[in-house]
């Protein structure tokens, strides 16, 4: 599947551009002094190179900090794998009209020999080069306090670098017109957009890893001796944490009050004997000791068979009116439905307890807009809460009427939250959990 | 609604892109232009430089002792030093008088050398030749080796302090002025007025130095090409200190002196990095707004840039051949040939000279010291030319600079057996004199036994070389070095050898692989895709 996606982040463009006007007037300025032209004389060269090297180095300094603080670095990491095939498109198939080997998505936008070029010039030429440059700025005198003998060897160097920057861009540039068409990856390096692969599987992981990163609803994760391992940003916050470290690596038991933790004990038991709880209402005793209400899922998670411990959601039901004590009912024979919607309002990605309670069948509901699943009176309510989402709020235990694929309606509870694509948002996800049974029951 | 915000929105941020990408490129243009462009006015940083601060001059003429009338120049000399009694005493340790310095030798010893030891690339040596050279010895009646340097009496202070311009030497009467009127060379020599000159002292002028420092070597420029009589009254452009127009410096501005020794010195008869006069004593070392050409400093004297050119209004003399000399008329008269412009270029006393106007210095290292050729020093190889003086220094030497000379090329006589230069006795009216009887053999045989050399009566002719620094006829910094002069290739330090210079060195094996790898590049480029274009459109 193929989706307009928003790749490259706006420092990522800023950075890329800003390097290509440096290296470029680099390259004019060093080749002048190198004796190949004249073009500004030689005085006025030496200080454009000069200055254009300052701004260089700023320009790296706040890139290497950029590529960690963003994760992108991963990006560069070296990979054999399909190297051959790329290798042999570049020679053999892209003549005969082969489809890419490799696929550019965002979590992976470089081809093996891209990731082995970008690195090397990262790691080995733009370093060199660097290095070299200032080491001749300034030790270009014997009476330095490094004495280098001369700058012969040093000046030997940077203009080699020179020589393999330049016919690096030369390939580069002409590597940029075997995109989808001649322009593609250009006007993508310009705008952030491109139209890429989407691997439905990937996108599917990735959406589950960042809705449990900042998703409304809470993640735990415990061990087999019920200690923390992981929780989220969420989970924090209903526990009133404010740092990972208070709770990572405690036991459970802190987590309720005394006269709750055997029904908690009960619960982490059953999940370690293999059953999953769907949802379950429970009492929470935050840090500061202040109690909250949420609702609960478990499942065992495994490793190689084994059960190696517990995870699972909590919704925030705390302000939840006195219908929260249905809930209870509810939820009981519920189970956590999640689904995204691109900032359009269509659908991304829904699972399978979604589709249960809508009663459609993924093909029939991914890539439809919002309306199709809610009824006319309460449609408008939808969008005011897209409206909020997309400005960058996160909304918990709205009460909201779906309306199923035979027409039937049935009521649960959302969670939704904004989803951000590195710098913008890009649409919205959530939780729902049924509370229709509590009603029959009720 | 969307729609709009969001095309809206990635307008302004490709906008903003382009902003921030440029603009720190537009104010960098904006600065170097305006930084190089915009004309400084010429501010010169000057330290130490006390011209005004000299005592009001005395009026000589008031001095019963000056005003009876002598009859020599002794007479003169010794009123001088009734008052002025510590200065005879002062004038007997400088340079100016005892014509040498001291000197450690190679074997360790404190020899005296100079001038008066030294061999020089033009008329090579003093000995036996005094009276002609001791014209501008500050002295009167060095004629030969048995000259008292301990008379007071014999010192010439007028040479030096006379302000009417009336007072010369006659150029082969050992330092003495004419008694009566004589010719020599077609100009007329007036006997001096003692008692006007007596009253009329003063502090040295151009004109004194000039006496002797503008004539060496016989003529008008003939060795220094950076000093010359047209320093006497000069323009900026010849002279950025000296010009009337500008600066209007003397010689003493810069050449101080303390109890009567003059700072500077000229590395054709000096050894030593001492006693300098130095650009930086009034224009620090680091008298540039760029630090970059600051730095230069370090490793490039002042006058590298600052004396593009030399010689700028009389030709000087670039080589002599005295292996040519000897050739007459057939009248008998001496034969002598002059250029299109009146410059003799062929001498029979002398030889073949060459001449140059607006020369373009060349360029060695020198660290402050130097080594000469010292008489009766065995020259080994003469298919190198012989130096007459070495500059020291070299690239690995932290205290060498790059400095512009004058290099005089020459071919002296020599004596092949013992491997020496000789001295000749080319002046004199004795019967051994070259010129006066033209025969080398008679007159190397007197001039060796004047030095206390052997002679084993055989002689030939080698090339010589003397290195002559060049400090005066400085330019305005409009006319100075640009950085393209040496960063070039085949730029004025081409022939400098043992450092890498940007613009001027490169590894010509590295450019032309680089070269080839950038070929290679485009060309694998372009081939790559005319044949992605005609496969497609196949299809
Ligand atoms: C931060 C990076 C850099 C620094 C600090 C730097 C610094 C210098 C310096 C100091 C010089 C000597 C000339 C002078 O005095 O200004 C020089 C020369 C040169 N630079 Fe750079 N430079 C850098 C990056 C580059 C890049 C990216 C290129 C080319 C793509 C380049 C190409 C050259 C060339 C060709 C020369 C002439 C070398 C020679 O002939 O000796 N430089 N650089």
């Amino acid at each position: 599947m193929k989706k307009r996606t928003y790749i490259y982040r706006r420092f990522e463009r800023f950075w890329h551009w800003s390097q290509v006007l440096l290296i470029f007037f680099l390259a004019l300025t060093g080749f002048e002094i190198h004796s190949t032209y004249e073009l500004f004389g030689f005085e006025n060269a030496v200080n454009w190179h000069n200055i254009a090297a300052w701004a260089f180095l700023v320009l790296i300094t706040f890139t290497i900090f950029w590529h960690f603080d963003s994760g992108e670095w991963k990006q560069y990491i070296p990979t054999t794998k399909y190297i051959m095939a790329q290798i042999n498109y570049y020679i053999i198939g892209i003549f005969k009209g082969a489809p890419h080997p490799t696929h550019k998505t965002v979590y992976n936008k470089f081809n093996p020999l891209q990731r082995f070029t970008y690195l090397g010039l990262k790691l080995l030429v733009i370093p060199v080069q660097v290095v070299t440059g200032f080491l001749y700025m300034y030790y270009m005198y014997p009476e330095n306090p490094i004495h280098l003998g001369g700058i012969e060897i040093t000046a030997l160097i940077h203009t080699f670098g020179a020589f393999v920057l330049i016919a690096f861009v030369i390939f580069h540039v002409y590597l940029t017109t075997t995109g989808e068409t001649v322009l593609t990856s250009i006007k993508a390096m310009l705008t952030g957009w491109e139209v890429v692969d989407v691997d439905e599987e990937e996108e599917h992981v990735e959406h589950l890893k960042s809705a449990v990163k900042y998703s409304i609803a809470g993640y735990y994760r415990l061990d087999k001796n019920g200690n923390f391992l992981d929780v989220n940003e969420a989970w924090l916050k209903m526990y009133k944490c404010s740092d990972r470290e208070q709770i990572i690596g405690k036991h459970y038991s802190v987590a309720r009050r005394e006269e709750d933790v055997k029904a908690l004990d009960t619960i982490v038991s059953k999940v370690f004997e293999g059953e999953i709880i769907k949802a379950i209402p429970a009492t929470r005793k935050c840090r500061d000791g202040s109690i909250g209400k949420h609702i609960l899922s478990a499942n065992p998670t495994y490793a190689g068979g084994d059960v190696t411990g517990m995870e699972g959601f909590i919704i925030d039901i705390t302000d939840l009116d006195d219908e929260s004590e249905h809930l209870h009912y509810a939820v009981k024979n519920s189970k956590a439905g999640y689904y995204r919607l691109n900032h359009k309002g269509y659908y991304e990605d829904v699972n399978d307890a979604w589709l249960k309670l809508y009663g459609f069948e993924r093909d029939e509901i991914i890539g439809q807009h919002y309306s199709l699943s809610r009824t006319k009176e309460d449609l408008h309510k939808l969008d005011e809460m897209i409206a909020k989402v997309t400005s960058g709020k996160s909304i918990s235990n709205m009460i909201a009427t779906r309306k199923c694929k035979d027409g039937s309606t049935g009521k649960h509870i959302v969670s939704a939250n904004p989803v951000y694509d590195k710098d913008v948002v890009v649409g919205m996800e959530g939780f729902i959990l049924d509370i229709d049974s509590i009603k029959d029951e009720v | 609604m969307e729609r709009t915000y969001i095309t809206k929105g990635k307008f302004a941020r490709v906008l903003m892109l382009f902003a921030v990408v440029l603009l720190p490129w537009l104010i960098a243009i904006f600065w170097v232009n305006k930084v190089s462009l915009e004309q400084k006015p010429v501010t010169v940083n000057i330290i130490n430089y006390k011209a005004d601060s000299l005592p009001s001059p005395v009026d000589h003429s008031a001095y019963e002792i000056l005003q009876q009338d002598f009859t020599t120049p002794q007479q003169v000399t010794e009123a001088c030093l009734s008052c002025h009694n510590k200065t005879g005493h002062d004038i007997m340790h400088t340079s100016h008088w005892k014509w040498s310095r001291p000197y450690v030798n190679e074997n360790g010893d404190t020899v005296e050398l100079g001038k008066k030891n030294i061999i020089n690339n033009f008329c090579v040596g003093t000995d036996s030749n005094e009276p002609r050279c001791t014209s501008c010895h500050i002295g009167y009646g060095w004629k030969d080796k048995d000259f008292d340097f301990k008379a007071e009496m014999n010192i010439d202070c007028i040479i030096c302090h006379d302000q009417t311009g009336t007072y010369k030497k006659f150029p082969v009467a050992a330092g003495y002025p004419v008694k009566e009127e004589k010719v020599f060379n077609g100009k007329k020599f007036l006997p001096p007025d003692y008692n006007k000159v007596a009253q009329n002292v003063g502090m040295p002028k151009r004109e004194n130095c000039g006496s002797c420092h503008y004539y060496g070597g016989g003529g008008n420029n003939v060795k220094h090409g950076d000093i010359e009589k047209v320093l006497t009254n000069t323009t900026k452009e010849v002279d950025i200190h000296m010009g009337v127009d500008g600066e209007n410096m003397s010689c003493t501005a810069c050449h101080a002196s303390d109890r009567h020794d003059i700072q500077g010195q000229l590395y054709s008869v000096s050894s030593y990095n001492q006693n300098r006069t130095t650009c930086e004593q009034c224009h620090t070392e680091t008298p540039h707004e760029n630090t970059i050409i600051n730095q230069h400093a370090n490793r490039v004297a002042c006058q590298t840039c600052h004396i593009p050119t030399y010689a700028k209004a009389a030709p000087t003399k670039m080589t002599w051949d005295w292996s040519t000399a000897g050739r007459h008329n057939e009248d008998g008269s001496v034969t002598v040939e002059k250029d299109s412009n009146g410059v003799m270029t062929y001498h029979g006393k002398k030889g073949t000279f060459e001449w140059a106007k607006n020369v373009t210095p060349e360029y060695t290292w020198f660290n402050g010291n130097a080594e000469h050729y010292l008489i009766g020093d065995k020259v080994e190889d003469t298919t190198v030319p012989v130096q007459i003086n070495t500059l020291l220094g070299d690239y690995g030497d932290l205290e060498a600079k790059i400095i512009p000379v004058k290099v005089h090329r020459g071919k002296q006589i020599y004596d092949p057996v013992n491997k020496t230069l000789i001295i000749p006795h080319l002046f004199g009216k004795d019967s051994t004199a070259y010129w006066k009887n033209f025969d080398w053999n008679k007159a190397s045989i007197t001039g060796m036994e004047a030095a206390g050399l052997p002679y084993s009566g055989e002689y030939s002719f080698v090339n010589t070389e003397m290195y002559w620094p060049l400090n005066h006829m400085v330019s305005s910094r409009e006319e100075s070095l640009k950085c393209i002069d040496c960063h070039s290739r085949d730029g004025r330090l081409d022939n400098l050898a043992g450092f890498y210079m940007p613009g001027r060195d490169r590894s010509v094996i590295l450019d032309t692989i680089g070269v080839l790898f950038i070929i290679l590049a485009f060309v694998g480029v372009v081939v790559h895709g005319a044949l992605r274009y005609f496969s497609s459109s196949k299809k």
